[in-house]
């Protein structure tokens, strides 16, 4: 029983079950998710929430080696057990959640401009004619998001196994990489990839689309010609799907609701 | 609190930092300030060159920091100006002499003397940087008018702002007006589109900096030139002036832009 979720200093993984469960089983579950998107995870930094069960130094040093080979950085395991946290300390690694060096944060964003949005409850007040059934079967509604209110600059990487909304700028040598969609409220011109847990339906939109590169899912696209580079050029809102395993541009409109 | 530690930076190589630090730090001290300028970069030392004082070092920041003298010993008064100092850096030691804490404590003791202190920061983002920024009140970044510099800048940028320093400031350097209009070169406007930080000045090309690097003579210390005006209206800006910033033109180079109209 793995779940992984999207925090401010990148992604937690839940271990939940039986405490007496072989840690190896949990590893290997865990493995399964990361090899079926290495994408989504590389580079990236994990914490690992371990519940009841206790941990060996063993099964710690083996963690960080399982990560290390995705690229992913084990920086903080929370355990209930005093004994684990203790040998997680030993380790150099964090037993809480409190954010990293701000040099070692994959995702260096200042808390006060970004908000996650919570999963949010179904509400009685939503029409139901506004949920289109084949949205509701790939994003569930009330499927998490990260919302970033400022510019993204070079070097920065936003990553969030739900949707990432920006309001502002992307720059290029920025990356956005989302298990759902990447919605752009300013110009993207970094790389974005939507779908990187394997959605082939999630869309990217941007007011202004001249991103360096796109992938949704695993399909990917490069500019198209003489887009980037175009200054000052009045363009209106697109956004990216996939059709027929080919990333698509179509005018971000009334007649593109990304729910259709 | 005041703004006395400025540190200059940009994350790319040669677009000017040395020469921005001592030209920055020479107009300030012609101001009447009285002024220190630190060379941050620990092992490629060349402000001393640049401030036309080399032959005079006898000791440096990091004989300071491991006890071999007292911060007044490695102190190099430049005489040009009435209170002008230079803290030179380590020539055979490298970045990791010093560490971000020791350059704060460095920072302190001048902060009780200096009404400012401009740190010469390393290309780079690795720990002369981090060296550099650690102190700083406010942060100068140096961009020239062509992409990567301009990406740098923004990655550059991006660091500062984790780490809560501010404010950042622009400075566009070697800036061809001709060649923008031609659209060979980046304009400003192209660059504030990428990096949105307020600029504080606008440096043209200008051959009298060669010249004057050569000969350890920073150009506000003699004559008109462009950049030497450019450099002036910066430190002027920086004690809280409040000087019109003007785009250089291919035409009339001094003709007012933007900023309030007088």
């Amino acid at each position: 029983m793995i779940a992984i979720k999207g925090f401010k200093q990148g992604l937690l993984v839940i271990f939940s079950g039986p405490p007496d469960e072989p840690w190896l089983a949990r590893l290997r579950e865990l493995e399964a998710k990361l090899s079926a998107n290495p994408g989504f995870f590389k580079g990236g930094s994990m914490a690992f929430d371990v519940k009841a069960m206790p941990l060996s130094e063993d099964d710690l040093r083996r963690s960080v080696a399982l990560l290390e080979s995705y690229e992913i950085t084990l920086w903080a395991v929370l355990a209930q057990d005093e004994a684990t946290r203790a040998r997680v300390r030993a380790l150099g690694l964090a037993d809480r959640l409190t954010p990293p060096e701000p040099a070692a944060a994959p995702v260096t964003h200042r808390p006060r401009d970004v908000a996650r949005i919570p999963a949010a409850t179904p509400s009685p007040t939503i029409e139901p004619t506004a949920r289109a059934a084949p949205a509701e079967e790939h994003h569930p509604e009330g499927t998490d998001g990260l919302l970033v209110r400022r510019r993204v600059r070079s070097g920065q990487v936003l990553r969030h196994p739900g949707h990432i909304v920006v309001i502002g700028d992307v720059n290029p040598g920025a990356q956005l990489i989302a298990g759902g969609d990447i919605i752009v409220w300013g110009k993207l011109q970094g790389t974005a990839h939507a779908g990187a847990l394997g959605d082939d339906r999630a869309v990217i939109c941007a007011l202004e689309m001249s991103p360096t590169f796109i992938r949704i899912a695993d399909a990917t696209r490069a500019p198209r010609p003489g887009e980037r580079r175009s200054r000052n050029k009045a363009s209106s809102a697109e956004m990216a799907r996939v059709e027929d395993q080919q990333i698509v541009f179509v005018a971000w409109d009334k007649a593109a609701r990304i729910s259709e | 609190m005041e703004e006395k530690v400025i540190t200059v930076t940009s994350g790319k190589g040669g677009v000017g930092k040395t020469t921005t630090t001592a030209n920055i730090g020479s107009a300030l001290a012609l101001l009447g300030k009285k002024v220190v300028v630190l060379d941050g970069d620990i092992g490629l030392r060349n402000l001393d060159i640049v401030m036309g004082l080399e032959n005079r070092i006898v000791y440096d920041i990091v004989d300071y920091v491991e006890g071999r003298c007292r911060l007044r010993q490695a102190l190099i008064r430049d005489k040009r100006a009435p209170e002008l100092y230079l803290l030179p850096t380590a020539q055979t030691r490298d970045k990791s002499a010093i560490n971000p804490g020791q350059m704060v404590q460095v920072c302190d003791e001048l902060r009780k003397e200096f009404d400012y202190i401009i740190i010469d920061s390393p290309a780079g983002i690795e720990q002369g940087f981090q060296n550099a920024l650690a102190p700083a009140d406010r942060v100068l970044v140096v961009t020239n008018p062509e992409v990567s510099s301009v990406r740098d800048a923004d990655r550059v940028i991006g660091l500062v702002e984790a780490q809560q320093k501010g404010p950042v400031q622009l400075i566009i350097n070697r800036l061809i007006a001709a060649r923008v209009k031609k659209q060979e070169m980046l304009s400003t406007q192209d660059i504030m589109d990428v990096l949105s930080t307020e600029i504080i000045g606008i440096v043209p090309e200008d051959e009298a900096i060669l010249s004057s690097s050569n000969r350890g003579t920073p150009v506000v210390f003699n004559g008109k030139s462009p950049a030497a005006i450019a450099y002036r209206d910066i430190a002027r800006r920086l004690i809280g002036e409040d000087v019109p910033l003007v785009q250089p033109q291919p035409t009339s180079w001094w003709q007012k832009l933007f900023g309030r109209t007088e």
